[in-house]
């Protein structure tokens, strides 16, 4: 069997708490230092095909963003590795391929505020190769407008520009350097809805027009669906259910997915549409410690004696739809 | 619904009219509220609903008295039970603040204390407004943690906040709120920060609260599925204007608002998976130095010469909007 466009391949990815000095001295005292690793992700394998969209959702803390920068090529995982095209993302502790572009939550952070938009646009390609000074102009002009944006932009200053317009330049920008995967952090989640929808359709524009992969990371359950093809749900690091976006959010399978949809408040438009939450019991639990056996078993309302014990493995449902959980089938 | 919780003739526990709180900066005058009005049955929760800076945290600021320079109210009435607010002196407004009304923000280290334990701030909160003994001031403070479903409360009073989650720690800033049997709870975007699963739980023990104990919610929010899921009537504003009001269920099926309709609009949930959504063009106006005439004018597609002139309030049963060229009303099925 050929390998997948991007191949995830047993993932971790641990974080030792750096101690400061005084930490060090306490906790030699006998004082209690915390010193165990956060698990951020605890082995994921996931595949994803040339030109697809994968929506990577789970609430905070699960380990969306640290995988995002496994994939990315950003930080290395402690084990397991990541391919895109066969080949390593990262090589050496570095990355190893410019391919791969990276879009964020925040787009006020993510833009130097000393610089031009068209050097903000050009600094990467021109770096690179792709574009020589001659040509930088119309090749800037050509991203901005590929990301819905007046090509005279490029000679104002970030803050100049709403989020709403920053974001379409952070993503002209990733653009430029032509890359086969966009991995794109939350990339809505600071912008108003009605600036939201601007950027949800430059994003289906995009799908549609270029033959880029799209790793879209969102808490957000109806903008996942929107624009992934399929849909991971991970829970403290691990991957929970994963399959086609209309199978996921139609025939849940996995117990911990089931209760997140059920927890979207939804656009209720029926005259006393009485609700009813049944909202997911309990924390997360902190993933210094994460349970034993199934991560979900304290808050899963069908645990057994086997979940407090055995890891449940990603088991196959049906086309491309598997979950970790004992008891789905 | 409504009339599950106000009887036929009882009177608003807030009533608020022609609200207007300015900002007075260098660069000019921010009107960031103005000309609110809106009522509140007991019991009954509202949704404040509007993008980024429409003012619907200076309208919470305003109703509690809580505005600094060099922003001023500088018009209007707050009556809480019947009680007039503005313009209450300090004294006076710090009586009925945390009493009477109060307000819960998205980052609930905004009202709690980091150095003191969960007992020792609820304690220090009833000693504000009544003498309580110690032991007395933990059986109500438990009492209250309990109500707002955190589990063993009684053994969690000598924690410190950073010793809870952020859900945890919103539930607390949200019980401190209701220690005094508090009329009217200010709720601003509380459970924005949170994660779904711990929202949902937040919003079900919201509505038993306003249930059981027939405490009024503002709930402020730029989440609409948020709030038709817990508000029975919605107040959409734009520019520090309620544009469109109504019950919530009504106003979500058939806005007259062309801003209403175009937010719905553009809402994934109200389109098929992988087609475009619908835009509003344009963006947020800035609200200083605000042109005369209807504030969505630039970004409407119903506009005409007439909406150079700003549109009032056309009241038509229970619904309400501020719109010139308003569309029109659902045919009922
Ligand atoms: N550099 C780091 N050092 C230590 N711990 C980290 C680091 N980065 C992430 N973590 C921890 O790893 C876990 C996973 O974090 P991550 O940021 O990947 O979650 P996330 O799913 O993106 O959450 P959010 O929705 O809040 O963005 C968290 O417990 C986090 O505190
Ligand atoms: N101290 C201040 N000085 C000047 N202008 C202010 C001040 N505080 C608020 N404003 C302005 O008042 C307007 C309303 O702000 P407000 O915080 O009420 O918006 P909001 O609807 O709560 O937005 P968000 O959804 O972002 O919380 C904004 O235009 C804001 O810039
Ligand atoms: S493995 Fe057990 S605890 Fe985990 S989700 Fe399935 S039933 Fe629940
Ligand atoms: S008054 Fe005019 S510009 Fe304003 S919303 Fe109505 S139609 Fe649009
Ligand atoms: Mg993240
Ligand atoms: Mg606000």
């Amino acid at each position: 069997m050929s390998e997948a466009f991007i191949s995830i391949d047993d993932v971790y990815k641990r974080f030792s708490p750096r101690l400061s000095m005084a930490d060090r001295i306490v906790s030699k005292l006998g004082a209690r230092v915390e010193t165990r690793p956060v698990r951020a992700v605890d082995g994921v394998t996931l595949n994803v095909e040339r030109g697809q969209t994968l929506g990577l959702v789970g609430e905070s803390g699960c380990g969306k963003s640290t995988l995002g920068r496994m994939i990315a090529g950003i930080i290395e995982p402690t084990s397991g590795s990541v391919r895109i095209d066969g080949k390593p993302v990262m090589e050496g502790g570095r990355k190893a391929d410019t391919r791969i572009q990276t879009i964020f939550q925040d787009p006020f952070a993510s833009l130097d505020p000393r610089m031009r938009i068209g050097d903000i646009i050009a600094e990467g390609p021109f770096a690179h190769r792709l574009v020589d000074k001659s040509g930088e102009r119309s090749y800037v002009a050509g991203y901005l407008e590929r990301a819905g944006l007046d090509p005279s932009f490029a000679d104002r200053f970030p803050h100049q520009f709403s989020g709403g317009q920053r974001q379409r330049i952070a993503i002209a920008r990733a653009l430029a350097m032509q890359p086969d995967v966009l991995v794109c952090d939350e990339p809505v989640a600071s912008l108003d809805v009605s600036i939201q929808a601007q950027i949800v359709n430059l994003f289906l524009k995009l799908r549609r027009e270029m033959s880029i992969t799209l790793i879209f990371i969102s808490h957000d359950l109806s903008v996942v669906r929107h624009v992934s093809d399929h849909v991971a749900i991970m829970y403290l690091g691990r991957i929970v259910e994963s399959g086609p976006t209309e199978t996921i959010y139609t025939d849940p399978r996995h117990p911990y997915t089931k209760g997140l949809l059920e927890s979207v408040p939804k656009l209720l438009v029926e005259d006393d549409a009485l609700v009813h939450f049944k909202p997911i019991m309990g924390e997360i639990p902190s993933p210094l410690a994460p349970p034993a056996g199934c991560h979900f078993n304290p808050r899963c309302p069908i645990a057994i004696d086997l979940c407090r014990s055995e890891d449940p493995a990603l088991r196959p449902l049906g086309p491309g739809h598997c979950a970790a959980c004992h008891l789905a089938q | 619904m409504t009339a599950l919780t106000m009887p036929e003739g009882e009177a608003p526990i807030l009533e608020v009219k022609d609200l207007a709180t300015h900002f007075f900066t260098r660069a000019g005058v921010v009107k960031a509220v103005d000309g609110v009005s809106f009522s509140l049955n007991r019991g009954e929760i509202i949704g404040l609903v509007g993008e980024s800076g429409s003012g619907k945290t200076v309208t919470g600021f305003s109703l509690i008295g809580l505005v600094d320079p060099p922003g001023r109210i500088v018009g209007g009435s707050v009556k809480l039970e019947g009680q007039e607010l503005v313009g209450l002196d300090d004294a006076g407004l710090r009586k009925v603040r945390g009493a009477r009304i109060a307000m819960v923000f998205q980052d609930p280290m905004m009202t709690l204390n980091p150095v003191l334990t969960i007992g020792q701030q609820m304690h220090l909160a009833l000693a504000a407004h009544e003498r309580v003994s110690k032991g007395a001031a933990r059986v109500r403070s438990a009492e209250a943690l309990t109500r707002v479903g955190i589990p063993d409360a009684a053994s969690r009073l000598d924690a410190y906040p950073h010793q809870f989650s952020g859900g945890m720690r919103q539930r607390v800033a949200i019980a401190i709120a209701l220690l005094h049997g508090t009329r009217v709870i200010i709720a601003d975007e509380p459970t924005t920060a949170l994660d779904v699963s711990i929202q949902a739980q937040i919003l079900s023990e919201m509505r038993e609260l306003a249930r059981e104990m027939g405490t009024a919610l503002v709930w402020i929010s730029h989440d609409l599925s948020t709030v038709s899921t817990l508000a029975s009537r919605i107040l959409v504003m734009y520019a520090g204007r309620i544009v469109e009001e109504g019950p919530t269920a009504q106003v979500l099926r058939a806005p007259r608002h062309p801003y209403t309709a175009g937010l719905l609009r553009s809402l994934p949930a109200m389109a098929e998976p992988g087609t475009d959504l619908a835009q509003i063009p344009g963006t947020t106006p800035s609200l200083l130095n605000l042109p005369e005439g209807c504030p969505f004018r630039p970004r409407c597609e119903r506009a005409s010469e007439l909406c150079a002139k700003n549109p009032p309030m056309t009241r038509a049963g229970e619904r309400g909007y501020r719109c010139h060229h308003a569309l029109e009303e659902a045919v009922s099925a």
